[in-house]
């Protein structure tokens, strides 16, 4: 390479007499060399008939993007009527050119037309309950697997399940019982000053109670591991699915719905529940102790009045909920798993559909509860 | 161009270890411009480790590795994004990006290093995507819906994007048919040729050493046990080096290339 490398730059001169116009091009053809002259070539005055001589004796060295360049150049020039010959250009740098020619594409595939307003709808609801339809055809194969394992338990995988319930119960303790704690905190605070106004002091333990046992307790326990387990499942399925691990199960003759799918619900139903009343207890006890140091109603007087006031069916009415729950974030957690393809962009895409549509679910189904419960006077 | 005794790629004696388990133990090698330089040698012999070295993925305990004939230890990050941009890199398993269709994933060292139009650079990406023998319409596809021999010629194709001088390849025709294989074979001697590309690949491919290597290299216990053409090293009497010409497989490759000329 000459010193021309340092300030690379490839160049282009017309030079014109009657008929015929020549193109004398000097320089470095290559990426480096081209990005002025890509513009420069556009503002030439270029000859619109007669004949062309393309001159490159003095390009010092051509890549394919100059190639291209020069094949383009001449193409556009020949479909305006000019005629055009080579000259001058280094043995390895024609064949380089005649690469490009014969590489150079026809026609380009047409792009496909982009979809109107109402078609994206169409589509977007029929994706929608297709998806919904994949759901309970998955939750149907988890029951048919449920069943078979019922029939021999020592189908169940004790291990797998027992990690599960580790992973997704024990591990969850700590953020679960703190953000239970300061609910009942949140809730005895805006409870407090309504009470204080009738002198009430003591309903704290009702509201506290009631709202904690019935709700808050189930559904935060649910959205926080549909948070920190569903998506987990989500991912760890998808991943397994795009290294072709779930292939090789089939393969092996190991079915990924008893080794991955059966443990992970399984643990989550024994889990969610047991979370659900830690989380009783500490949002009870978050209530306790702002009733004493807001409402001056003591341990004693509290939970006295609890236990007047909190009827085990209210408790049994929220703890009924988290099995359902538990079902709905596993289900929808492996589903949108094994709904990954190929790429790790739909890894991605797959494990916020799981967090997204498991809350929503369990929402939607805590709101069915309470219309229940409410008809079956409980 | 001047291939005349110019080394690309300079390594000496290096040495490397993971933990106790030494990898590299005195390493030297020189691949001279032009040449299209294959590296042997069994699973675990540290092929992909020098290759990650190599490309600065990873530092080896000590030894020096030039490439350009720059130390690419303690290189200035300008100097290596110099570097970066005069060499191409293939994955073994293509890496190609996975978000991005194919014609995007050859498009970005282009954009990335380029200032170029974004007509010219859909252009050459066209022809890259065609040069690499992958028809038009893989252009607009992802990676996860081509095939694998597909997968690896979209990888080639960003490899090659930016016209490089060095053009590294890990196991270019592994998981391939063997037609595939061969027109890949044609395909790298045909852009070493017209490009003046210098080409470091590793491979076991018999065939591809025979047919396509100027030198090889066979790497094993920390070594190079064997350096030269593959007639010279077909007379190497190294056990582990006679293993590869002498083993069934290479007895095959060997008697074919003989029963060509």
């Amino acid at each position: 390479m000459s010193a021309s490398t340092l300030v690379p730059k490839a160049e282009v001169d017309l030079e014109k007499t009657q008929e015929v116009t020549i193109m004398r091009c000097s320089g470095v053809w290559t990426l480096q060399g081209i990005p002025l002259l890509e513009q420069h070539i556009a503002q030439l005055s270029w000859p619109t008939s007669g004949s062309l001589i393309f001159d490159g004796e003095a390009v010092d060295s051509l890549d394919t993007a100059g190639a291209w360049l020069i094949y383009r150049t001449l193409g556009q020039l020949e479909r305006m009527g000019l005629a055009v010959t080579i000259h001058g250009l280094r043995p390895e740098h024609d064949a380089l050119l005649q690469l490009i020619k014969t590489h150079a594409a026809g026609e380009r595939a047409p792009i496909p037309p982009s979809h109107g307003l109402l078609n994206q709808l169409g589509r977007n609801i029929w994706r929608h309950l297709n998806e919904f339809n994949g759901l309970l055809a998955f939750l149907g194969e988890i029951s048919v697997a449920m069943l078979r394992s019922l029939a021999h338990p020592s189908r169940f995988r004790w291990r797998a399940i027992l990690y599960n319930l580790q992973i997704a119960g024990f591990n969850a303790l700590p953020i679960v019982g703190l953000l239970a704690f300061l609910m009942g905190v949140v809730v005895a605070y805006q409870g407090a000053v309504q009470l204080v106004r009738y002198g009430a002091n003591i309903f704290v333990a009702d509201l506290v109670g009631l709202s904690i046992l019935r709700e808050m307790a189930p559904l935060l326990t649910a959205i926080i591991v549909a948070g920190r387990s569903g998506s987990a499942y989500a991912a760890q399925i998808g991943t397994m699915k795009v290294t072709e691990e779930i292939d090789a199960m089939h393969t092996i003759g190991v079915s990924p719905m008893d080794l991955l799918v059966l443990p992970k619900m399984l643990a989550l139903m024994v889990a969610l529940p047991l979370l659900t009343v830690y989380a009783d207890i500490l949002g009870v006890l978050g209530g306790a102790i702002v009733a004493q140091a807001q409402l001056d109603v003591g341990f004693a007087d509290f939970l006295d009045r609890f236990d007047d006031a909190i009827k085990m069916k209210s408790f049994l009415a929220g703890l009924g909920k988290a099995p359902v729950f538990a079902v709905i974030i596993a289900l929808v957690g492996c589903y949108q798993g094994f709904r990954v393809s190929g790429s790790t962009d739909s890894v991605g895409r797959q494990t916020t559909a799981s967090v997204v549509q498991a809350i929503f679910l369990v929402i939607v189904f805590d709101a069915l509860f309470s219309v229940i419960l409410s008809w079956l006077k409980i | 161009m001047n291939e005349a005794n110019e080394p690309i790629i300079e390594i000496r004696h290096v040495y490397t270890r993971f933990g106790n388990a030494v990898v590299h133990d005195d390493v030297n090698l020189v691949v001279q411009r032009g040449q299209i330089f294959a590296l042997a040698g069994s699973s675990g012999s540290g092929k992909s480790t020098l290759l990650r070295e190599i490309i600065q993925l990873q530092q080896p305990a000590s030894g020096s590795i030039k490439v350009f004939g720059c130390e690419v230890q303690g290189m200035s990050g300008d100097q290596a994004a110099t570097m970066r941009r005069r060499l191409g890199v293939m994955f073994e398993r293509g890496a190609l990006f996975s978000a991005l269709t194919v014609a995007e994933n050859v498009s970005m060292p282009l954009r990335e290093h380029t200032e170029l139009s974004n007509e010219l650079i859909d252009e050459i990406v066209a022809i890259k995507i065609a040069l690499v023998g992958l028809p038009d319409s893989a252009g607009a596809k992802y990676p996860s819906e081509l095939s694998g021999g597909m997968r690896k010629r979209a990888a080639l194709a960003r490899a090659i994007a930016l016209d490089p001088e060095l053009l590294i390849l890990d196991e270019p025709t592994a998981g391939l048919d063997p037609l595939s294989a061969s027109s890949l074979d044609e395909l790298v001697r045909h852009l070493k040729e017209l490009l003046g590309l210098t080409i470091l690949m590793i491979t076991h491919d018999i065939d591809l050493l025979w047919g396509v290597a100027d030198r090889v290299a066979i790497l094993g216990e920390g070594r190079v046990l064997g350096e030269g053409t593959m007639e010279e090293l077909s007379k190497s009497d190294h056990p582990m080096v006679r293993e590869y010409f002498y083993g069934p497989r290479g007895r095959a490759a060997w008697d074919q290339t003989w029963n060509r000329k």
